[in-house]
């Protein structure tokens, strides 16, 4: 007979929901962030032309909602749970979210290439009832949370930012359809992607990362009031953003230097984190995750001078807002999550493949389960693609922007080659390596 | 079933090797080197063990729980176990024993 007594009540693992859920998300993610960077070799006039046109709306589509949303919510349902210290609402709801996403995504992207805005109109209604069971299950789930704190407000934040922004994508596609908005087209796109991009995915990145790197680092948070002041700065940020780029003011200078102030106190919390006595060292994950944050600096400039009132709509200014998107989602975003990515994913196959076997026998660290060499040419070899597409697709240049997405298709194999080889411990789990 | 209290398979630094098949596979350290285990005692056949994780909300909590009891149920003749979850004191890496904290980048962490 054996007993546990548990002063904190259920232990956290049990809170997780089955690995499945969050995995296949993460999988269609990765996927889709293949397929999106192989047409962007195929096709590097993407980049290098101007940002509005059908093809580059599919694919931004593919890359946002198929690779970064789909991450996104599948680690979500797997770390909400968890950070929250609840149980996850309904796991049978989550699998029903996942096969709507799937067919939205597929039918939205399709539908923009083809620029079928009836079947973008149904398929953006799909994402939105998939949308709306997420944000319905991890509200409930955030309800079980007895007291609030950052990660708490953060999820909420996050939820109302999503909703809203899957609202405002579908009132675009149904005035391409229906004429009706009295918003300029590019005016309302660019109010939307700020709220998908700053309001969903930066937030939750700046309100996460407050929760895991001092974990990962194994010190405390060095300054509260200051990464509750950024969360803040950059809610408020989101909201002036949106209405301000909404109705083309020249009051979106404020909103970004609202972003630029929130995301300064997020840097300096992060350096604080960086000096902080006894931290452990970065692993490759944390080196990968602190780079792409640090991509923020520039993109934040960038955003400030794109912002400026009567910054001329020139070849160079609107290639600009390209490289910065780009670098907002390909940079920042994306190597963030490919950096967590090394964590999550090792951690739901050890789960899986090991969990079974703690205390039987010796088992591999989550670091053993892929190739390091891999990872660390996998980042270099990433940042240097970054660098050669944003200064190709600031000059329009076509041959520039496929040497370097071909270098970041590169980059994305040797991911994909340790994912294989992280996944193949759930099919053939191994014993350690002597030490 | 009787238990022998001259055992050494029941001497707690026997039972604390034991535990050290059990990893935090994060860090991909035992959970007694890491500093984890708070105490571990013996009353007849059951072991008693305080132990408590590097962070509140530590997404491996169940499965080293469960770990350390599978690794002590497998001591013969250990027949229960109790493990109780602490948070005072809080850990914190000083409680690391000093060969392994090298191994996670902290050369001049002192205890």
């Amino acid at each position: 007979m054996s007993s546990t007594s548990l002063a904190g009540g259920l232990p956290d693992a049990q809170r997780a929901p089955s690995p499945w859920l969050p995995l296949r998300f993460i999988l269609l993610g990765i996927a889709s962030l293949l397929t999106s960077v192989v047409l962007v070799v195929v096709r590097p006039d993407l980049l290098a032309t101007y940002h509005y046109n059908q093809y580059i709306i599919a694919v931004s589509h593919l890359f946002i909602l198929g690779f970064l949303l789909s991450v996104i919510m599948g680690a979500m349902y797997q770390m909400a749970p968890v950070v929250l210290e609840v149980t996850l609402h309904s796991e049978r709801l989550g699998a029903w979210h996942f096969a709507g996403h799937l067919a939205a995504v597929v039918g939205l992207v399709w539908s923009f290439w083809s620029w079928q805005m009836l079947a973008a109109i149904a398929s953006g209604a799909l994402l939105t009832v998939g949308v709306v069971l997420f944000v319905y299950n991890l509200a409930r789930t955030l309800r079980k949370r007895r007291h609030w704190d950052l990660a708490s407000a953060t999820f909420a934040a996050v939820l109302g930012w999503l909703m809203l922004t899957v609202l405002a994508g579908l009132y675009l596609a149904a005035s391409k359809v229906w004429v009706f908005s009295p918003f300029n087209p590019i005016a309302a796109m660019h109010a939307h992607a700020h709220l998908g991009a700053l309001g969903a995915f930066i937030i939750l990145l700046v309100g996460v990362s407050y929760r895991l790197l001092p974990m990962f680092l194994l010190v405390e948070l060095p300054s509260p009031r200051r990464a509750a002041f950024s969360l803040i700065a950059l809610n408020v940020a989101t909201l002036v953003l949106f209405v301000t780029l909404l109705l083309d003011s020249p009051w979106k200078l404020a909103g970004a230097l609202l972003a630029v102030a929130g995301l300064t106190a997020y840097g300096l919390e992060l350096i604080a984190l960086l000096r902080a006595p006894g931290r452990r060292a970065l692993d490759g994950g944390l080196r990968q995750f602190y780079a792409a944050l640090s991509l923020l600096a520039p993109t934040a400039a960038l955003g400030l001078v794109l912002t400026w009132p009567g910054l001329p709509a020139t070849l160079l200014t609107t290639q600009l807002e390209t490289v910065y998107g780009f670098l907002a989602l390909a940079g920042v975003l994306t190597l963030a999550i490919v950096g967590m990515l090394y964590k999550i994913l090792p951690f739901l196959v050890w789960l899986h493949a090991y969990g079974p076997h703690v205390g039987l026998r010796r088992l591999p660290a989550l670091n053993d389960l892929y190739s390091q060499t891999l990872q660390t040419a996998g980042l270099w070899s990433y940042l240097a693609a970054l660098g050669i597409v944003a200064v190709a697709a600031a000059l329009g240049h076509e041959p520039g922007v496929r040497i370097g997405s071909s270098l970041w298709a590169l980059s994305l194999a040797l991911f994909a080659l340790n994912v294989g080889r992280i996944l193949s411990h759930a099919l053939y789990p191994r014993n350690p390596s002597p030490n | 079933m009787e238990t022998n209290p001259t055992d050494p398979a029941l001497h707690p630094d026997a039972l604390l090797d034991t535990l050290r098949e059990v990893i935090d596979p994060e860090l991909g350290i035992n959970i007694v080197d890491l500093g984890l285990i708070y105490d571990l005692a013996v009353e007849g056949a059951k072991v008693k063990v305080k132990m408590t994780f590097t962070v509140r909300g530590c997404p491996m909590q169940q499965s080293l729980i469960r770990g350390v009891r599978i690794a002590l149920l497998r001591v013969e003749p250990v027949e229960e176990v109790e493990v109780e979850m602490v948070w005072d004191p809080p850990w914190n890496p000083s409680m690391m024993a000093p060969e392994v904290r090298e191994r996670v980048g902290l050369p001049g962490c002192s205890s």
